[in-house]
């Protein structure tokens, strides 16, 4: 009796199943697109161009972060093409990340959104053909006057999302991002410190703090990633940018495994392991530790420079802002540009999409990007700062990009590798792996991800 | 055959238009994407693009993933503090309880309930607090002097797996303990009644009279928890995302990342296929040894 039971069973099942394995996952649902979406930017966009749209609705999906320069930016934009209608939604970093590809690859796909450089996010959105290269735009627009090159280099792709670092430019961002170190002013002026200019000063000024019983770094590592950064500004030091970048966009015969690495991931072994970091680190979050920083707790905090405004905020003014420079007195560290802006394969707004791109790299706009807080890289340099240490977040910004000091995100190097060095870290940190282990493993990560891009490539010849 | 028309003899058909409309949510909800799921475990599908069938590679990838037999060791380690303990624990405070009067019992009741009903986040965002460095539990250490053991429990290599698990163990006595009171309340007083008058302590009546009665419950606790214990995931991850390093990672924090985050959709289906096999192994071997027979 039981048997046949189980047999009825069994035959609804496989009748579900039967029902659903009916083709190949993925099939026929996304067209790579051959032609470049609305046909070749040869001049820029005028408004006589949008308005002959006539009424429309552009449809922007943007990170969360970028909430109040959208704010601001909309209603600049409605003003000057009247016909358009901005239609922004946001999403918080980790939700954004999650569904831009699939949300890009739906039949209703938004014209513009926001992705992240790297392996991750960008180079399946490049791979399923879902955003347009911006090369004409680019040209049109003179972007590469505004940008370096090796500044640009991180939103460029091979056309089958590959290989990053080279080929079209499919996205851009007027601002620019950074690791770099707070410190609390106060506590400095009362230990005698003078704020570290140079990498040499950094090291000493953490030694007196030790020294003088204080915290010297405040470091929240629960989310996994915050140490990486510290290790990354250590590495800045240490190795060229252009091997650390070479290395993040596969370039064949580079290695994560080289002794400037190696050397700046024992350096920050051994400021853990001296208590630099004060105990517990990997159960604070990041944002509890820029809190503790804010409230007086450590005499440094390796952060990104996007905490200028809150901690300005929170401390009264009493915080500075600084990165290390390297013996021959240039900079470099972990950062970007923005995450990138795309226009989407399948729109048919063209115009109006280069429109709302051409108002937010303008230099009139740049002013009030830094008034929320950011750091434009557009404005000629002449935009002001609300207080003294978004000032120096954002001179010292400007010179990162002179200096081609952007060392871009380790985590950029596959699809793994944020989870890798995540995890590495915090091995590294309580001494469960070595430094070379460390390195080894960010290493065999992108290996192993290179093997199977290459597995991917054979098998679709 | 003989014995398929006898079957078919004796049912009464109409009874499964009944079941219809169940069988066919079942089958359009779970069912289908469950062979969907194993239909995609076949491929390699970054989840947009045409996938490409490579049969039983997937499967076969997992057996040489390094990080795979750490996650089900961390997974056993789960079942004894998410199935283990609960019942261990809801059998002792249901056996307490249906025998001492207590004032106000429903109370009780509802509120050692109450883990068991809050939203997962919101256990584990409060048990974040609880085990920070400057969190209660360290707190209370310190004030008793203990403040040498104060750290970041789950930001600690040694603590950070049994400190998850013991939200795990707060989260599911509860359901324990509700199932196990309710089977108590249908055991005949008389049982108990003969077994005093045979001169049996508390402790001899709980092994003679309610466990044996309690079979039944326990089963389907045990079913419940070690399902909880295997798919674990919400909890490991808004705890500590499987670290610090991977001391708490688990299979399904694997599907997540090769869903979500890394595109690697075939892989990850593959991941859970295996876990939905184990997990109906597990609990058919349990449903077996526990509820004898009559199952």
């Amino acid at each position: 009796m039981k048997s046949l039971r189980w047999t009825a069973v069994a035959g609804i099942a496989l009748t579900g199943i039967l029902a659903t394995a009916c083709g190949v996952p993925g099939a026929g649902g996304t067209t790579v697109a051959s032609d470049l979406a609305g046909g070749p930017v040869t001049q820029r966009v005028t408004a006589e161009d949008v308005k002959a749209m006539g009424d429309t609705k552009l449809r922007v999906l943007a990170d969360a972060g970028e909430e109040n320069t959208l704010k601001a930016l909309v209603p600049l934009y409605e003003k000057k093409y009247p016909n358009v209608k901005v239609e922004v939604a946001t999403k918080g970093f980790d939700d954004l990340m999650k569904t831009v590809v699939n949300s890009m690859s739906g039949s209703d796909a938004p014209d513009l959104a926001q992705g992240n450089q790297g392996y991750g996010t960008d180079g399946p959105l490049v791979k399923a053909g879902l955003i347009r290269p911006l090369d004409d735009v680019m040209r049109t627009y003179g972007w590469e006057n505004t940008f370096t090159e090796g500044a640009l280099k991180q939103y460029r792709w091979s056309p089958d999302g590959s290989i990053f670092g080279s080929g079209s430019l499919y996205g851009i961002s007027p601002a620019t991002e950074y690791v770099g170190v707070f410190y609390n002013t106060d506590k400095l002026a009362k230990l005698g410190i003078a704020p570290p200019q140079t990498y040499a000063e950094f090291t000493a000024a953490l030694d007196r703090v030790k020294a003088a019983g204080e915290q010297p770094i405040m470091l929240g590592n629960a989310e996994k990633y915050p140490a990486s950064q510290v290790i990354g500004l250590v590495q800045g030091q240490n190795v060229p940018s252009r091997d650390v970048r070479s290395w993040i966009s596969g370039v064949p015969g580079t290695t994560v495994a080289d002794p400037g690495t190696v050397d700046a991931a024992r350096t920050v072994q051994d400021w853990a392991a001296q208590g630099y970091f004060g105990p517990g680190y990997n159960g604070i979050s990041s944002d509890d530790a820029v809190a503790k920083f804010g409230a007086g707790e450590g005499a440094f905090l390796v952060a990104g420079s996007w905490n200028a405004p809150s901690l300005q905020e929170n401390m009264n003014g009493k915080v500075g802002f600084t990165l290390p420079a390297r013996a021959d007195g240039t900079r470099a560290t972990v950062g970007s540009l923005g995450l990138g802006w795309h226009i989407g394969a399948k729109t048919k707004k063209l115009p109006a999409a280069v429109a709302f791109l051409d108002l937010l790299m303008s230099d009139e706009f740049a002013q009030t990007i830094a008034d929320v807080g950011r750091t434009p890289v557009t404005g000629a340099g002449k935009v002001k700062a609300g207080s003294p240490v978004v000032e120096q977040v954002n001179t010292i910004g400007l010179k990162l990009l002179v200096d081609d000091g952007q060392n871009f995100y380790l985590d950029w190097a596959s699809t793994t590798m944020y989870d890798t060095i995540g995890a590495k870290t915090q091995d590294l940190l309580a001494k469960h792996t070595s430094p070379s282990g460390f390195a080894k493993a960010l290493q065999d990560d992108r290996e192993a991800f290179a093997a199977k891009q290459r597995a991917d490539r054979k098998a679709a010849s | 055959m003989s014995g398929l028309r006898a079957w078919s003899a004796r049912q009464y058909w109409p009874a499964f238009f009944y079941l219809l409309p169940a069988a066919v949510f079942y089958t359009l909800f779970v069912l289908r994407p469950l062979g969907q799921t194993a239909w995609v475990s076949l491929f390699t599908w970054d989840g947009i693009t045409e996938g490409r069938w490579v049969g039983a590679d997937n499967y076969s990838a997992l057996l040489d993933d390094g990080r795979i037999p750490s996650a089900i060791a961390h997974s056993l380690v789960f079942v004894v503090f998410y199935a283990v303990f609960p019942v261990a624990l809801g059998l002792f405070l249901a056996a307490l309880m249906s025998r001492i009067r207590v004032r106000g019992l429903s109370f009780f009741r509802a509120v050692l309930f109450l883990p068991q009903i809050l939203a997962t986040v919101v256990v584990a965002v409060s048990w974040r607090w609880i085990y920070d460095i400057d969190g209660p539990l360290n707190a209370g250490l310190r004030a008793v002097g203990l403040g040498s053991l104060a750290r970041a429990w789950l930001g600690d290599y040694d603590t950070a797996l049994p400190a998850v698990g013991i939200v795990g163990t707060w989260v599911m006595y509860g359901l324990c303990m509700v199932l196990f009171l309710a089977g108590v309340q249908k055991i005949p007083t008389e049982l108990y009644e003969s077994a005093r008058l045979d001169g049996c302590g508390p402790i001899r009546e709980f092994f003679t009279v309610t466990l044996p009665a309690l079979r039944g419950e326990i089963a389907i606790a045990l079913v419940l928890t070690i399902t909880y214990a295997l798919r674990n995931f919400d909890l490991v991850w808004n705890t500590t995302a499987g670290g610090p390093g991977t001391s708490t990672t688990v299979p399904s924090v694997f599907v997540y990342q090769g869903a979500f985050l890394t595109h690697e959709v075939g892989s990850a289906a593959a991941i859970s296929v295996c876990l939905t096999a184990v997990v109906l192994v597990v609990t058919g071997v349990i449903m077996r040894l526990v509820r004898g027979k009559e199952g």
